[in-house]
């Protein structure tokens, strides 16, 4: 609504070649309402003598050849003021002549009139429709501001969905872990002390057939053969060596179910959210002992474990990772494979992989495996929350994930883990 | 602005009679066509619906020769006061060299008065003409009429304003042609600053003025 923009529409104007309502007109265009021979005979008429009507330059012509005689006139047809162009004729007739000129100035009037109305509508719709399309490019560019501002608002909302989506699996899980943990807990603490006197007595009862052995000797040895006889016949030589080895392994698989029961107590730890100074493959050993079971039945377990710095880490977390990946390792197994746990040391990361021969991920959802709520089992058989919890964690302890993965013929995962977090 | 064609010796100059609906702009062209006498006087050529009011404009061309042979040309034009025509105002008003803004006088008028000369002011900015510097007269018309606004009245609300104030009737030929003299008083030192016409045209502005209007050179018609 300033200057430039009018003087804008006038280029336009000039442009386009629209005269303008005020511009000066030539009698031609004066006279273009009407048809030209008619009118030149009907003056003809009614001047009773030849007649001819020229525009002031000559250049434009209405009616009979030059009547230019002696006794032709020669009268001015004015229009806004300006001689325009001529009446010639031979006509003495005063009267006559002077209507004709009414009639001639008659028809300019009416041609300038509408002339002039027409260049000023003209002039008038251009406006309108020039006033038209800035409204409509400046709708359009509100819109398409707002289309813009509705195109964020959906990804913002979907951001804030998953935000809350992956907010709501690590609770979830979490809230399981704690759970998990504290059954886990009690159940080792109810073990332990049982298991602590079965093994004590395991150990004075072998302390005991020990000295039950010395005693036999004496026993052999005597002269009572009922004595003797008896001890053939319940062949106690066997009994009392057997009875050794018995308490033998019995210790061993109450050592082993105390480990287990120790190792299940350090993978409760989840909740316990403080870090602390770790060796990470005792977390993978302990874990691994967790799973035995379910792995033992479907894959053989291969432990390569560098030397490791200790790590600044929430342990128990970190071991819900590896039991993730060995379980799923465990479970991509149509037959008997192998599953490999190597440790490392590369460029100021802890990188472990976690290798199976299993059945592999097919592309299409090698993308989706770390969404949340993501799925290949059954409803009901898995969470889909294991691989995006254990991304989270990872994320958490400011490493990364990596999967890589062939068709039916295994799936690696690799971590990444910074020693020093402050450094990265 | 004014179109100066040193070819065929011609000057034009426009004047826009402006203001709202009904308050007399036809009239003030009118009572000049009968009033002045100039060298040259054409026709009042309008361009009405059959409701008598102006759909486009009027235009009333009054000239007049210079004895150097120049021929001035007044173009007199009024713009549809309705606020419907917006745009045609816009195009009478595009190029203008000097408004009169006839404001209708009665108390009742006051708010379309005030709309009205507001739209001068934004039309005169979007044809790309300057409102400071142009050449401006404000009449107040219909003077005859009862319940008006009397003179101090209107001396008062507008006596911070720089244009001049002239009361009217155009029905009764009174203040027309004294506005439109001033509205040449105002138009003649633009010209002059632009086209030096003291020394094309070898006048001044009284004689400027007098040609105009017909007054010392007689009624040759």
């Amino acid at each position: 609504m300033s200057s430039p923009l009018s003087m804008r529409q006038q280029e336009n104007r000039l442009e386009i070649g629209v005269r303008g309502y005020d511009s000066v007109l030539s009698l031609r265009e004066l006279l273009s309402g009407v048809v030209p021979e008619k009118l030149s005979a009907a003056l003809t008429v009614l001047l009773g003598s030849s007649v001819r009507v020229v525009s002031a330059d000559g250049g434009w012509v209405m009616g009979e050849a030059p009547v230019l005689t002696n006794t032709a006139r020669r009268l001015p047809l004015v229009n806004e003021l300006e001689t325009v162009g001529y009446l010639e004729t031979s006509s003495s007739d005063e009267a006559c002549v002077r209507a004709v000129m009414i009639i001639l100035e008659s028809f300019m009037r009416s041609g300038a009139r509408y002339f002039m109305a027409s260049e000023m509508h003209i002039e008038v719709v251009k406006t309108d429709y020039e006033d038209l399309q800035r409204k409509h490019s400046a709708l359009m560019a509100s819109e398409a501001r707002f289309k813009a501002l509705a195109e964020q608002l959906e990804e913002r909302v979907k951001e804030q969905v998953n935000t809350i989506a992956s907010a709501r699996s690590q609770l979830y899980q979490v809230d399981k872990l704690a759970s998990v943990g504290q059954l886990a807990a009690g159940v080792a603490h109810e073990i332990n002390n049982p298991i602590g006197f079965i093994r004590s007595n395991l150990s004075t009862a072998q302390s005991y057939v020990q000295k039950l052995q010395g005693v036999a000797e004496l026993f052999k040895s005597s002269s009572d053969t009922a004595l003797c006889d008896a001890w053939q016949s319940d062949d106690l030589d066997f009994v009392l060596e057997d009875f050794s080895t018995l308490l033998h392994e019995s210790v061993s698989g109450a050592d082993r179910v105390a480990r287990i029961v120790s190792d299940l107590k350090g993978f409760s730890n989840v909740d316990q959210a403080e870090e602390e100074l770790i060796d990470l493959n005792e977390n993978i050993r302990s874990v691994c002992n967790v799973a035995a079971n379910q792995i033992n039945s479907r894959a053989d377990l291969k432990l390569i474990l560098g030397e490791l710095p200790p790590l600044h880490c929430k342990s128990g977390h970190l071991s819900q990772v590896f039991l993730n990946l060995l379980l799923n390792a465990a479970q991509a197994m149509k037959q008997r494979g192998e599953i490999q746990l190597q440790s490392s040391v590369e460029q100021g990361q802890i990188v472990i992989h976690i290798s199976d021969t299993g059945c592999g991920i097919p592309p299409e959802v090698l993308s989706r495996i770390f969404d949340p709520f993501f799925t290949t089992h059954e409803v009901g058989a898995g969470t889909g929350l294991g691989l995006a919890v254990s991304r989270d964690i990872i994320r958490a302890h400011g490493g990364r994930i990596e999967v890589d993965s062939v068709a039916n013929a295994g799936t690696t995962f690799s971590i990444y883990l910074p020693i020093d977090r402050s450094a990265s | 602005m004014a179109e100066l064609d040193e070819v065929t010796r011609k000057l034009t100059i426009k004047l826009v009679y402006y203001g709202p609906a009904m308050s007399g702009k036809t009239s003030n062209l009118i009572c000049l066509h009968d009033l002045l006498s100039p060298d040259l006087k054409g026709e009042i050529m309008t361009l009405e619906t059959h409701n008598d009011r102006t759909l486009f404009f009027d235009l009333l061309p009054l000239g007049f020769r210079t004895p150097s042979g120049w021929l001035v040309k007044f173009k007199l034009y009024t713009v549809p006061g309705q606020v419907v025509h917006d745009a045609t105002r816009k195009a009478v008003l595009s190029r203008a060299d000097g408004v009169v803004f006839v404001a209708d006088s009665q108390r009742s008028q006051g708010v379309n008065n005030a709309e009205s000369f507001q739209n001068l002011e934004e039309n005169v900015g979007r044809v790309g003409l300057n409102f400071e510097a142009l050449p401006l007269v404000v009449q107040f018309n219909k003077r005859d009429l009862p319940n008006v606004l009397s003179e101090t009245e209107i001396n008062e609300r507008w006596s911070v304003a720089p244009w001049p104030l002239m009361m009217a009737s155009a029905l009764k030929t009174t203040g027309v042609r004294e506005t439109f003299i001033r509205l040449l008083e105002a138009v003649y030192p633009a010209l002059d600053k632009n086209f030096s016409l003291h020394e094309k045209l070898d006048t001044d502005v009284v004689s400027f003025i007098n040609a105009a209007t017909g007054e010392s050179l007689g009624n040759r018609s």
